[in-house]
């Protein structure tokens, strides 16, 4: 009797264990599938910086998330940071990304509502959604040219659109990327765009916007094609009214897009129908554009440009948690990325635009960046884009 | 203490490492989700995100996408495997030689390689399509990336190398004294087949159906990364709802939902086994 239920035991164990591993394995491949591609790297962080117990230089522990290339980026940045800085250290820790931004930002909160100060994490890198988030918990630090001289060659509209909460350190828009040698007039605006999607069928493919951002770019921008200008920084669910017009247009466009509705997951998956020559045309980020020409992934005739109205680009941006013990040390690191060489390994290292205004970059940065900077937007829709691919998911892709 | 006695208190301490690990990490966890998946956005405790995922016409799709997938493919590769673990028990030459040899390969290759290989091979302008130009003039080929097709073809080449392992296995236990009277009071193949060898490995096949089911059922990087936009498989679904919508709840019951799928296939094969323990015993 007592072997007979052992064995039960052990066969639900084994069927279950089975299905958890395979659960998990779904679990971690999601996690290094999403970013762009190969990011699946462990955070090897407290290498380049011991904990001292010496209280000589302050140190503070910066949490950033991202694929390989912020982390690459970061990698070369801090040191130049401590050289140039030796009284402040860096403690950096790298999340990488589809494994928990959110984790890091609950643990802020959470951190705050315990009375405890900042968590321990003095200085935090994501994307808009999270400095409004936070601006509503009341969890950021006011910034200004006082502590940082250097924000003042921020774009002072993109400060205010943030309340000043947080340095966009940097940027990169979506753009439209086209083989140069089969298109020869480029579309310059969103109807030409579209009207050059129903004349070339199938030539055109962007990728399903929740999983990466330039799909999402493509969604969003006809989407609020038809909303007045402004409604791009409102993030009221009561807009979602005026949507209707804007997936009207995404249905119809789907007869004409890559294999009549198919859109390949993440950025990379339409770069990739890019570079084998399916498709002729696509909305990609422009660093992603730039780094993969610069490597030769890319053909080099391959081109971009930048609509107008634009797509949507963004800044990343650095925050700092209001109870952070360590703002002095924290605000030297942020005048130091925002000078122009710090900004110029942004463009060196990543392909990214700086987070200062090109006026203050060198003039090859500021040639580089020609095409794809003019009129990008900036869009800050808070929770909305939730909605935007729940509702893509039913209503463009399984129509 | 009698030495029976005895005994039970082995037994029950060599079991219970096992089962608080199990209770740790599988039980507890799938009571928490069973609650979650009962929240309503409020955290009422509600039917609505069932109600959602029955009645929803994408979720609907999904569940019917993913169980044909399954069914599908866990016939297919059973008919593959046993075949081949079949023709690997019973022929001897080159061709099992080498079969034996790389039959196994599948298995080391890690599922993102292999299924970026899959895009490569099968895609639109893959390797499959430019050579069937080339040699036959084949101008347009069905669509398989993208496509259901494309899954079960994934499903395959994951499955089939450990099912035919598994088969191939128990095959060998079947003793050749007993093909062999058999075919001396003039049992043809398919009768020697159907009532001896599959009779004697029916255990395994069931095994085999039930860990193939839950490979399959909740398998994500193939599906995510070659599947339709819509309908999804539930695994790719449930990271949507889970990590884009960010609707917990929701996520919680697909993954319960699936849960039971793969606890449904565990019921019989417990089942099954309980009956040959008491025949046995009896």
């Amino acid at each position: 009797m007592l072997r007979n239920k052992a064995r039960v035991l052990f066969m639900i164990a084994l069927s279950l264990t089975f299905g958890v591993l395979s659960a998990c394995g779904g679990g971690a491949s999601s996690g290094t599938s999403q970013g762009s591609g190969s990011d699946a790297k462990p955070a090897s962080d407290n290498k380049s910086a011991p904990a001292t117990a010496s209280a000589k230089p302050a140190e503070f522990s910066f949490y950033f998330t991202g694929s390989q290339n912020v982390k690459d980026l970061w990698d070369t940045l801090i040191p130049m940071f401590e050289k140039a800085t030796p009284d402040v250290k860096v403690k950096p820790v790298y999340v990488p990304s589809g494994t928990g931004a959110q984790p890091t930002y609950d643990r802020i909160l959470a951190a705050k509502q315990a009375g405890k100060g900042s968590g321990d994490i003095d200085l935090y890198e994501d994307g808009v959604n999270y400095v409004t988030r936070g601006q509503k918990d009341d969890l950021w630090d006011t910034l200004g040219t006082d502590k940082i001289p250097n924000l003042a060659k921020v774009d002072q509209k993109i400060m205010k659109d943030v309340a000043n909460l947080a340095v966009p350190y940097r940027s990169s828009a979506v753009i439209l990327a086209y083989n140069g040698d089969k298109v020869k007039d480029a579309p310059t605006t969103l109807d030409e765009l579209y009207d050059w999607i129903r004349k070339h069928p199938g030539k055109f493919a962007y990728n399903d916007p929740s999983t990466g951002g330039s799909g999402d770019s493509f969604v969003t921008t006809a989407i609020y094609k038809f909303l007045p200008e402004d409604a791009i920084h409102n993030s009221d669910p009561a807009i979602e009214k005026q949507w209707d017009q804007g997936f009207a247009l995404l249905k119809d466009l789907g007869k004409y897009v890559y294999g009549k509705g198919i859109y390949p997951k993440k950025n990379q998956g339409t770069l990739d129908l890019l570079a084998s020559g399916e498709v002729d045309m696509i909305p990609a980020w422009s660093d992603m554009v730039l780094d993969q020409i610069n490597k030769g992934q890319l053909p080099k005739s391959t081109k971009m440009a930048q609509l107008k109205p634009g797509f949507n680009g963004g800044p990343t941006y650095l925050m700092v948690p209001k109870l952070s013990a360590n703002k002095d040390a924290v605000a030297k690191f942020l005048n130091f990325i925002l000078t122009p060489e710090a900004q110029s390994v942004i463009v060196t290292k990543m392909s990214g635009f700086p987070g200062i205004q090109l006026a203050n970059m060198p003039q090859e940065v500021q040639d580089k960046f020609k095409d794809a900077a003019a009129g990008f937007r900036t869009f800050n829709i808070g929770d909305l884009g939730k909605d935007i691919s729940k509702r893509w998911q039913s209503e463009v892709a399984a129509q | 203490m009698s030495k029976q006695v005895k005994m039970g208190m082995l037994g029950l301490a060599l079991v219970i490492p096992s089962f608080l690990v199990l209770f740790v990490i599988v039980v507890i966890p799938i009571v928490i989700s069973l609650l979650e998946s009962f929240k309503d956005k409020n955290g009422r405790y509600s039917f609505v995100n069932y109600e959602h995922l029955f009645t929803d016409k994408l979720m609907r799709s999904n569940i019917i996408f993913t169980l044909e997938v399954t069914i599908v493919s866990v016939v297919l590769v059973l008919i593959i495997s046993y075949a081949l673990a079949v023709y690997m028990r019973f022929n001897n030459g080159v061709a099992v030689r080498w079969i034996r040899r790389t039959y196994m390969i599948p298995i080391f290759i890690p599922s993102v390689i292999a299924t970026y290989g899959l895009i490569q091979l099968l895609g639109n302008h893959g390797w499959l399509a430019r050579i069937l130009l080339q040699a036959f003039s084949v101008e347009s080929m069905p669509r398989i990336i993208f496509d259901k097709k494309g899954i079960i073809i994934a499903q395959l080449w994951f499955n089939i190398p450990f099912t035919t392992m598994l088969l191939g296995s128990a095959l060998s236990a079947v003793p050749n004294s007993v093909i062999e009277s058999a075919k001396d009071v003039g049992a043809g193949f398919l009768r020697i087949f159907f009532k001896l060898i599959l009779p004697l490995t029916f255990k395994t096949l069931l095994v085999a159906v039930t860990f193939v089911f839950m490979g399959v059922i909740g398998s994500f990087t193939a599906p995510f990364l070659i599947g339709p936009n819509a309908p999804q498989m539930l695994g790719v679904s449930m990271e949507q709802v889970f990590g884009v919508f960010q609707d917990k709840q929701m996520a919680a019951a697909i993954a319960f939902f699936t849960f039971l799928l793969c606890s449904f296939m565990g019921y019989f094969y417990i089942q099954n086994m309980i009956k040959e323990e008491r025949s046995r015993s009896a």
